[in-house]
């Protein structure tokens, strides 16, 4: 096979002007000369290994890291879904009447979470302000195959000391199976909360579908 | 008397202090001194062996001797001095690239006692590389006695090295080619004089013992236009011998190793098959001094189709000798292989072309003694000027130089190690000075590595981790564990930059949700070279170091390359 100067700059990780250098240089086994230089595969893999280069001509491997596993917000609203009138009088008891009501937490887990997410309450308030609460566990939840957001929102505001003290009446879950995802899907959606439209439009309690809807508007605003 | 002492210290300090030349020219010469003469002991010793031992050669049994002999040259070495086998030119240039020339004292006499037993009984072997290696390791023991640094030290082995080649062959250039072309591997003004002086020091020392028997006389040979083209036809053949004898010396090695004899019974089977041998053909036993004088001198006699077979006879015999047990060089051999290759080569080219007005056998055992030392080491200046020196003249000069390139050159493209580096290339031991390899091997981890990182607990909060970020230079934080102290992970600022410029994130997370935990780390253990590959593979520019769980600093690429620059002007510069 052969290689264009271009080729072998991309393989080496140093520009054109490099490798027109070293075959200027004579360093460089190259097999055509003239304007445009040719190398050929098997006596550049020769001249690596004699020079102790590491050159990886065969396998271009693929960014696999970049591709890992981003859900979009709103389809994780779809896998958590959104639930209306939840009962509780303090930050606990709503909690534990939202973990029931989430379809998508195992059962035999759900009482696990429940502490996961008071012990996290305690160390650090959720409540963001605005009658917003974002409850999530600290560590990654493996027993789920997907990352979950549930909105729930409450039959009755409750004191959740949330940060400007004011009662919350919505909950945001994030649950994921793996950090990564976690601060993922938090950022998108303090990108949502920070808009007082979607707040005031959330005030009005609306249909699920119409919520993940908007959702999906203002992460087009905000594509990462 | 107190201005005499000043006037001492004064006079020490600017000629031995600021400037060691003078210095190394003295240590060089008393080393040149003491490693011909270890050399002439080894001589005379061999011959006194070989005449104390000739009267049983005509028995049946004789072709015992050379198997006691490796049985008791492989138990010494093994039980009472307690050194590695193998021939131990490796052993010197490992120990001059990565020690700073350090060997034992002891080295400056077991090679030459084990030898003795291998050679003086019989078995087909060399005696230069046991006099290099005693010659080396009395110039690091002066050096030791001195208290010399490594740079002089390495010097000081070149001029044991160059003294005990020298004092062997009578031969002061090749000592001093020899020493910087094989052992020291650089060229440098400093090193040269003094190694010089030595190889000098060595010569006349032999000469004044041993004057009458030179081992090589000098000798006039008539070599003229018309042997141009056969040397260039002896260079490839003796290209082809070469390859096939460093082969033949692995491979035997490798053979003996997996045969179910233990060490003792190896030395003993391998003596006794050179011995029988021997006895039909009894070139191939011991160093062959005589019989490559007699050779040379065109009074070697033995014809046609033996010669031939006389090559593979010897390589065979060396091979074996040196593979299964026996201690010593290969410098001998090739010079007798060298030359009855040349002899050969000469009969084939007289009996097919009879017209021909080439020079004498004697002249063709000389081209082809240097096509195979230059062939078999890589060492071509080596081979030119130790041949000229036995010669003693320049009439030979230009078939040699031919000879001697081309076959180094051709036996270079088959096999790119010489027989000296290719068991130091295999284990990754080849490293020459100013080399990438050899600066890599310099530098330590420990010396890379930046240690004043602040860490933080994977507990805190992200908005105190702002803050703190604040006042703070560190582009990398590593995470640790609150109570134990252990590594979690590490939080690189280019990554989290998407979070941290967003208020909203501030109180809703912790370290640990926002710290990498997939990051490759190297250990202390891990040398540079594979710190690097990691780097390169991973395509990352800082690197953290945990060792047992514990975070102990980064290596950046920024950090390696300000020191390996730093360790390349050091390396090279005088």
């Amino acid at each position: 096979m052969e290689l264009s100067v271009f080729d072998l700059s991309k393989h080496l990780g140093v520009v054109p002007g490099t490798i027109e250098r070293w075959v200027q240089q004579g360093k460089l086994p190259v097999s055509k000369k003239g304007t445009n230089f040719k190398f050929h595969t098997k006596e550049l893999e020769q001249w690596a290994a004699k020079h102790n280069i590491s050159l990886k001509l065969s396998d271009k491997r693929t960014k696999e890291k970049s591709q890992e596993s981003v859900i979009q917000l709103s389809s994780a609203v779809r896998n958590g879904g959104v639930y209306f009138d939840i009962r509780g009088n303090d930050m606990k008891s709503v909690l534990e009447s939202c973990i029931e009501k989430i379809s998508g937490i195992p059962d035999e887990f759900k009482a696990e979470l429940l502490d996961r997410l008071t012990e996290r309450e305690r160390a650090l308030s959720t409540g963001i302000g605005n009658g917003i609460a974002i409850p999530h566990p600290r560590e990654q939840l493996g027993y789920l195959s997907e990352p979950l957001v549930s909105i729930c929102f409450l039959d009755k505001p409750v004191d959740y000391h949330a940060v400007d003290n004011q009662p919350v009446w919505v909950l945001f879950f994030i649950l994921c199976p793996v950090l990564k995802m976690h601060l993922y899907l938090l950022s998108a959606l303090s990108f949502c909360l920070r808009d007082n439209l979607f707040i005031s439009f959330l005030k009005s309690k609306p249909e699920p579908e119409d919520l993940v809807g908007k959702i999906e508007n203002l992460q087009k605003a905000n594509p990462v | 008397m107190l201005m005499m002492k000043n006037w001492y210290k004064n006079v020490y300090h600017k000629l031995f202090h600021l400037d060691d030349r003078l210095l190394l020219i003295i240590a060089g010469s008393v080393t040149g001194v003491f490693s011909g003469l270890a050399s002439v002991v080894l001589r005379l010793s061999l011959e006194s062996a070989l005449k104390w031992l000739h009267p049983f050669q005509q028995y049946w049994w004789a072709f015992v001797f050379p198997g006691i002999g490796a049985l008791l040259s492989s138990f010494y070495l093994e039980k009472i001095a307690r050194e590695g086998a193998g021939h131990g030119v490796p052993e010197v240039i490992y120990s001059v690239s990565r020690y700073g020339g350090l060997l034992r004292f002891r080295s400056s006499y077991s090679r030459i006692i084990s030898s003795l037993l291998t050679i003086g009984s019989g078995g087909s072997a060399g005696p230069e590389a046991p006099v290099v290696m005693s010659g080396s390791s009395i110039g690091s023991s002066i050096a030791k006695l001195l208290g010399l640094n490594d740079r002089q030290r390495i010097t000081l082995v070149g001029c044991g090295t160059a003294g005990a080649i020298a004092s062997i062959f009578n031969a002061p250039i090749a000592g001093l080619v020899f020493a910087v072309e094989v052992i020291l591997g650089e060229w440098k003004f400093v090193n040269i004089i003094p190694i010089a002086i030595a190889a000098v020091a060595g010569t006349e020392i032999s000469q004044a013992i041993i004057p009458e028997q030179v081992i090589f006389n000098h000798q006039m040979f008539k070599v003229g236009f018309y042997d141009i083209l056969p040397s260039l036809c002896l260079a490839v053949v003796t290209a082809l011998i070469s390859v096939l004898f460093t082969k033949a010396l692995r491979q035997t090695g490798k053979i003996a190793k997996k045969t179910p004899f233990s060490l003792w019974t190896r030395a003993i089977i391998g003596g006794c098959v050179v011995g029988i041998m021997g006895m039909f053909m009894p070139v191939v036993l011991g160093e062959g001094y005589h019989f490559i004088q007699s050779m040379i001198s065109g009074t070697f006699a033995m014809g046609g189709f033996i010669v031939f077979l006389a090559v593979f006879a010897k390589i065979f015999a060396t091979a074996v000798t040196l593979g299964w047990g026996g201690s010593g060089g290969i410098f001998a051999p090739c010079l007798v292989i060298g030359s009855l290759a040349g002899i050969a080569f000469h009969n084939v080219m007289s009996g097919l072309f009879p017209s021909i007005e080439c020079a004498s056998q004697g002249a063709y055992a000389l081209l082809g003694m240097t096509g195979i030392i230059s062939g078999v080491m890589q060492a071509p200046l080596t081979g030119i000027f130790l041949i000229v020196e036995i010669t003693g003249g320049y009439e030979t000069i230009l078939p040699l130089i031919i000879v001697s390139s081309l076959s180094s050159t051709m036996s270079h493209y088959i096999e790119p190690a010489s027989f000296y580096f290719k068991e130091l290339i295999e284990r990754g031991q080849f490293l020459r000075p100013g080399t990438d390899a050899r600066i890599l091997s310099d530098l330590n981890i420990s010396e890379i590595i930046e240690t004043d990182y602040s860490k933080v607990s994977e507990n805190m909060v992200f908005r105190e981790f702002i803050e703190l970020l604040k006042n703070s230079h560190q582009h990398f934080f590593p995470v640790i564990e609150d109570n134990t102290g252990e590594y979690r992970g590490i939080i690189q600022i280019s990554a989290i930059r998407k979070y941290a410029l967003d208020p909203g994130m501030y109180n809703m997370i912790f370290l640990n949700q926002i710290m990498d935990t997939e990051v490759i780390t190297a250990s202390l253990e891990n040398d540079l070279q594979e710190v690097l590959d990691m780097m390169d593979i991973n395509n990352m520019d800082t690197i953290p170091v945990v060792e047992n769980d514990w975070f102990i600093g980064m290596i950046s690429k920024t950090r390696i390359l300000d020191l390996y620059r730093r360790e390349l002007i050091m390396q090279t510069s005088v």
